[in-house]
């Protein structure tokens, strides 16, 4: 039964690991702007399917072709925001809630377009499987776990320890505040846009290594995103990371303990109940 | 007068000649096709279009259909029904009602298949269903409505058989449960195995989302069943394959999948997949093809450069099957009699896969064809058909029958 347990907690960690670097991104776009950016799952995908191109047709080493993904990614963010999200800006809200809807839908269409409607797995050669006792480890899961600590790490000390990160965190807090105090508010978006997109191509290039990328996954991958978001607390990065570990393990206990048929359900129940205690996710402020 | 009668005549002559030689001209008759083109299920029913559109010009360049004097051009129309019931509700109702077609082919998958099966027979046209397997679909006696793959239950017993005389004990299945036809594969795998006192000591289900596998198959592991037996697409299953391997499974796998070598290697390497056990039809296979099949993998690959996934020519066969019967009765027009042709066919020479007839025609009075049975393995990077599976299909059309 233990070994069962470690072993359904190391299989949800890959995937929490997946979720939280979505979760990052889109806490960091919510927390900041306060645009619920749906796109993102398809935008993830995207970086999972240029990664794929990279490797399979340009014939570039999988670790060449992840930082130019990464690049990409950012780039990529920093276009979204200029034509996308900031002419409406300053207008009501619905507004960057019906451009968030309409540029999932153009995502995904360009996908489909550039990559084709056939699931694609990023090769990377990483087969080994490592068994401690009775518990197996896939190599790849054990990059993944460890690429998803370090990038969650940088990002927490760009925010951190970083002049930009805290300007960043200053225009969360009060952007009339921050304006006052001479920050820069016309390059935050910007930057949070270059940032969010290449965590979430990061993810995406997980989920393409880990398991596949087709058209209509990132949707699965946004909403719960969005759930981690809830769970772990609105605008909270160490929130973020609590529930998308959290939401991966529960996934993987529970299809293995109580019914794979209702992963996804219970999953959600346990946020539910989560947020019946705490209205404002685990580790969000309280209004 | 004289004159005025004889260039009336002439005109009268001339016009005669343009109505003949129009009737004579050739027509164009649209087929339609309703299958996944896109999402999970577009790994049979992309190859199912491709095959389609290969059978048509195929027909085209040898001539096209002939009915009577005329001679009848294949057009095809493929709408994506992404193997969702509304979807291919919408793209029958679209291909009847606007494009005014009469002859719908394709249809791969079981849900979207039997959502347009509860209302053709409503419909002035004739629907043949391909890769389908829901047993369901030929149950209802629509008579203008057949299929070319056996119900699902019909291979689920021959590889029900097939298990038990390997040995095993226990069995854990691990599948797309939630949908009807693996589901009725499974209860004949289980029914079969009880038989020699072996039994299924697990049911996992995955969704045709679902890409991973480890939670499941953690459980199962932790039963130590002698065998898994995976029921579900080709990519999910590939999944379950290579997930097994990664957590340090080493016990014989069987599967019902239909899936090609590159459909595999797209999720899965070749060593994760060395052994595993394909239960299924006989279908499309190198080594247990006839001369059709070897010349439609051929074709096909040239043509889509790729290799045709094994129970594509389902589709492919229902447009030779559709052209026997249009020329034997006559018609393009009454599809009543078109699909009454249709059940009244010996199997036509062009067909690719190995049709079981029933009492001398392709399909029984359910609609319903059969092919044989086959056990195929993975060796070495590709799937090798090992043995034929013993498989009934008078006693199978005979239960068929006798089902509501």
């Amino acid at each position: 039964m233990l070994i069962e347990i470690l072993q359904q907690t190391i299989n949800g960690l890959a995937i929490g690991g997946v979720y939280v670097l979505i979760a990052l991104g889109l806490t960091t776009v919510f927390g900041i702007l306060g645009i619920a950016h749906f796109a993102h799952g398809s935008v993830s995908m995207f970086g999972g399917y240029l990664t794929f191109f990279l490797v399979t047709s340009q014939g570039l080493p999988v670790l060449v072709a992840i930082p130019i993904a990464l690049v990409v990614g950012f780039l990529l963010g920093l276009l979204i925001e200029i034509i996308a999200y900031r002419p409406v800006r300053d207008a009501n809200h619905i507004n960057a809630f019906i451009v968030a809807l309409g540029l999932t839908m153009m995502v995904e269409g360009i996908n489909l377009q550039m990559f084709g409607h056939e699931q694609v797995v990023i090769p990377t050669g990483l087969s080994r499987v490592f068994r401690l006792g009775g518990v197996t480890v896939p190599e790849l899961r054990i990059y993944v776990i460890i690429a998803a600590i370090v990038l969650v790490a940088a990002m927490m000390l760009f925010v951190e320890r970083t002049k930009t990160g805290q300007a960043i965190r200053a225009v969360a807090e009060n952007r009339d505040a921050a304006i006052l105090m001479g920050v820069n508010v016309k390059s935050i978006p910007l930057i949070v846009f270059g940032i969010s997109t290449s965590l979430g191509v990061a993810a995406g290039i997980m989920v393409g290594a880990l398991f596949a990328i087709a058209p209509g996954i990132g949707e699965g991958f946004v909403v719960k995103g969005f759930a981690v978001l809830i769970l772990g607390g609105l605008g909270s990065f160490p929130g973020a990371i609590l529930g998308g570990t959290v939401l991966g393990i529960t996934e993987s206990i529970a299809a293995g303990f109580i019914s794979s048929a209702y992963k996804d359900v219970i999953a959600f129940v346990v946020m539910i109940l989560v947020l019946l205690i705490r209205p404002q996710g685990l580790l969000g402020r309280s209004p | 007068m004289f004159n005025r009668v004889k260039t009336g005549a002439l005109a009268a002559l001339a016009m005669a000649l343009a109505t003949t030689s129009a009737c004579a001209a050739e027509k164009k008759l649209t087929i339609g096709v309703a299958d996944a083109l896109t999402g999970g299920g577009a790994v049979y029913g992309l190859p199912q279009a491709n095959a389609v559109r290969m059978a048509a010009d195929e027909i085209n360049a040898a001539g096209g259909i002939k009915v009577g004097s005329d001679t009848y051009k294949i057009d095809v129309i493929a709408y994506d029904d992404k193997a969702n019931p509304t979807e291919a509700t919408n793209a029958v109702r679209k291909l009847i009602d606007r494009d005014g077609v009469k002859y719908i082919l394709g249809f791969c998958c079981s849900g979207s298949t039997s959502a347009v099966a509860s209302f053709i027979g409503n419909e002035n046209a004739v629907m043949l269903v391909g890769n389908a397997a829901e047993r369901s679909i030929t149950t209802k006696k629509i008579p203008n409505l057949v299929r070319t793959r056996p119900p699902a239950d019909f291979t689920g017993q021959a590889a029900g058989t097939f298990i038990a005389r390997k040995g095993q004990k226990r069995i854990a299945v691990i599948g797309a449960l939630d949908v009807g036809f693996y589901a009725q594969y499974v209860d004949s795998v289980e029914r079969e195995l009880k038989k020699v006192g072996s039994e299924i000591i697990a049911r996992e289900v995955f969704t045709l989302r679902d890409r991973d596998m480890t939670p499941q198959l953690t459980k199962i592991r932790a039963l130590n069943p002698d065998a898994i037996l995976v029921v579900g697409y080709v990519e999910s299953a590939a999944f379950v394959y290579r997930q097994a391997v990664e957590l340090g499974m080493v016990i014989p796998r069987y599967g019902f999948t239909s899936g090609s070598e590159e459909q595999f290697l797209r999720v899965t390497t070749s060593e994760q997949m060395e052994g595993v056990w394909d239960l299924r039809p006989t279908e499309l296979d190198l080594l247990s093809a006839s001369k059709n099949g070897i010349a439609y993998h051929a074709n096909y690959s040239k043509k889509y450069n790729a290799s045709p996934s094994p129970s594509s020519p389902y589709a492919y066969d229902q447009l030779y099957v559709l052209k026997a019967a249009i020329e034997a009765s006559g018609t393009v027009d009454d599809t009543a009699a078109v699909a009454k042709a249709i059940r009244a066919l010996a199997i036509p020479s062009q067909v690719v896969m190995q049709y079981q007839p029933v009492d001398g025609k392709m399909f029984d009075v359910n609609g319903q064809a059969y092919t044989a049975n086959g056990a195929f393995q993975w060796q070495k990077g590709k799937w090798v058909f090992v043995e034929e599976l013993p498989s009934d299909a008078k006693a199978y059309s005979v239960f068929l029958s006798t089902l509501n």
